[in-house]
């Protein structure tokens, strides 16, 4: 049992660790709470399945539907945060925003696609290959591998690019940025399309495990919340371990515990971060611009 | 008539929700997204008691008022050590506990299956059976949970609470425990809003944890924030519209699921306009621009 649970905490935790990723990244560089992101997720999976019931090969369906959703993620950046940056508007404000966008968003996928469950599973339910006593899908290998390879690749363009060296530029300091030459405007743009084209991979990868239902997003965009602030705002290998301490919580969490309460245990692990360390595990200590 | 009825029973309830919430984020600056917890109390509280003792509606107030209060100060702690953006999270968070107490706990409240056949409020002896009876008790507890909070904030106390929310070190320089304040801001507004779950729970008779999530706590918030937070009748009038609105869509005659869908989208694009063209709302006398 604990073998399969270990497993499962592993899947789980790699998906939360692309969601938190984005949510982060954004975080970092436009400076709030960008609660819409759930919602940008679960367009990412609509998108693949809409995509699927065209015709289209999962092979053509997938890419289209990530950059589709990286698209809307600069689309919301430029119509909505962008005219409210123009006004200094405060982090409450943009977070409010983000709440109602989220909203809408969430409703227009269930106006289209309706509530129920929808899958892009195609062929039968086969059981999993053995491994150290636990059984794993392939899709579900799959789910572990991309996710360890989209946040390596993060971290290379944090550190090793000129893109990344600007957005970290950007987060540090946008009116510095600014002298130097980087526009702000335009790296959160880009922030905003790369966050948004990773939740759409999370999003796509869990939708192919499992299935799809419009709720999707608020429940991963949580846990991705609980994993920034654990993990600590604007860190790469934060974000990554917040995750996995996330799905690992939920999963090992049930070994003791009822499953229904897995998910409290998530959100007492946000108060006690929260409370006793809010900049996380691996954060520096920005709390001082929140004082 | 009793349509009509109804829709002025439901901006009662929410008038008594809004100005409690206001006094917490709009009077004190503590934006909060857990008020549906609060609401949820009260409501669990009335119908628990009333099922179990029957107990009678005033009993059922006091008890819900004292759980929602003992919740407030739980969640005004994390606002001694963390601002702004993360308190928010951090309510969120009580927000996500408490609906999964009341979803899960299925022992005691039952769970996703709702517990049904609450007893309607009775008054001295006098029971609260229809609608023009119960829409007199609401909108007498609605005048009162406004006169408080109007009477609170008019006071030096209030001044207080307006200090803390414009510059806390100031009000701290000042000689006020800001801590202390925080914590009985979120006692007082917890317990106002637990009379709204009261209500609410006397009125339709059957709870379940659906009416207490994460939406509707968004669904207040924006309607204070729409109608203009740190003033009172801004947000009365936020919950007017953010009621009666939607109820339009009713007489085009689209199907419920759809109309749903659409009363969402309605609130959320609105929100997102009030916050690009006139962020302080309506009426509004606190600017969260600063």
């Amino acid at each position: 049992m604990l073998p399969q649970l270990f497993v499962n905490g592993l899947i789980a935790g790699g998906v939360y660790s692309l969601v938190a990723l984005g949510f982060g990244l954004i975080y970092s560089t436009a400076r709030f709470f960008h609660f819409a992101h759930g919602a940008v997720y679960a367009v990412g999976a609509y998108l693949t399945y809409a995509g699927w019931l065209l015709g289209l090969s999962l092979y053509v369906a997938i890419p289209l539907a990530v950059i589709g959703t990286a698209m809307l993620g600069a689309l919301i950046d430029v119509g909505i945060y962008r005219p409210l940056r123009k006004k200094n508007a405060s982090s409450l404000i943009l977070l409010l925003a983000s709440l109602g966008l989220f909203t809408v968003i969430q409703n227009f996928i269930s106006l289209i696609f309706g509530d129920d469950t929808k899958t892009i599973r195609s062929g039968a339910v086969t059981e999993g290959l053995p491994l150290f006593g636990a059984r794993i899908t392939p899709i579900q290998i799959a789910i572990i591998i991309v996710s360890a390879l989209l946040i390596l690749l993060c971290w290379i363009l944090m550190k090793r690019t000129k893109v990344g060296k600007a957005m970290r530029a950007v987060a540090n300091d946008p009116e510095l940025a600014r002298v130097v030459g980087i526009e702000p405007d335009r790296v959160i743009l880009f922030t905003f399309a790369l966050g948004s084209a990773l939740a759409a991979v999370a999003a796509i990868l869990i939708s192919l495990d499992t299935d799809m239902t419009p709720m999707m997003g608020f429940y991963a965009l949580l846990m991705g919340v609980v994993a920034v602030i654990a993990g600590g705002v604007g860190s790469i290998p934060g974000a990554a371990l917040g995750g996995l301490l996330v799905g690992m919580a939920q999963h090992l969490g049930v070994w003791k515990i009822p499953t229904q309460w897995q998910d409290t245990i998530v959100f007492l692990i946000l108060i006690f971060f929260l409370l006793f360390r809010p900049q996380g595990f691996l954060g520096k200590a920005v709390k001082k611009a929140a004082v | 008539m009793d349509y009509l009825l109804h829709i002025l029973i439901l901006i009662a309830i929410y008038s008594i929700l809004v100005v409690s919430l206001d006094l917490i984020a709009g009077y004190t600056g503590l934006l909060s997204i857990a008020h549906a917890a609060f609401y949820g109390i009260g409501a669990y509280a009335t119908a628990l008691l009333s099922l179990h003792f029957q107990t009678n509606f005033l009993i059922n107030m006091i008890f819900g008022a004292v759980g929602a209060a003992a919740l407030g100060v739980i969640v005004a702690f994390p606002s001694l050590r963390i601002h702004d953006d993360y308190f928010v999270i951090a309510t969120f968070g009580f927000q996500m506990i408490l609906y999964s107490i009341f979803n899960n706990w299925i022992g005691v409240t039952r769970g996703p299956l709702g517990i049904p056949g609450i007893p309607v409020a009775s008054l001295f002896g006098f029971d609260i059976d229809n609608h023009w009876k119960f829409l007199i008790l609401a909108a007498l507890f609605a005048s009162l949970s406004y006169g408080f909070v109007r009477k609170l904030v008019k006071s030096p106390y209030g001044r207080v609470l307006k200090a803390i929310r414009e510059d806390e070190v100031f009000a701290q320089s000042l000689g006020k425990n800001v801590n202390s304040y925080k914590i009985q801001i979120f006692v007082i507004g917890g317990a106002l809003a637990s009379v709204a779950g009261n209500l609410y729970a006397h009125y339709v008779t059957f709870i379940d944890p659906t009416s207490f999530t994460i939406l509707e706590s968004i669904l207040v918030i924006s309607m204070v924030i729409i109608g203009g937070a740190g003033s009172l009748k801004g947000p009365v009038v936020g919950a007017a519209v953010l009621v009666v609105l939607p109820e339009a869509l009713r007489f085009v005659g689209l199907p419920s699921s759809v109309a749903a869908n659409l009363r969402q989208i309605f609130y959320g694009s609105l929100l997102v306009l009030m916050m690009l063209y006139r962020p302080q709302g309506l009426m509004g006398a606190y600017d969260l621009r600063r």
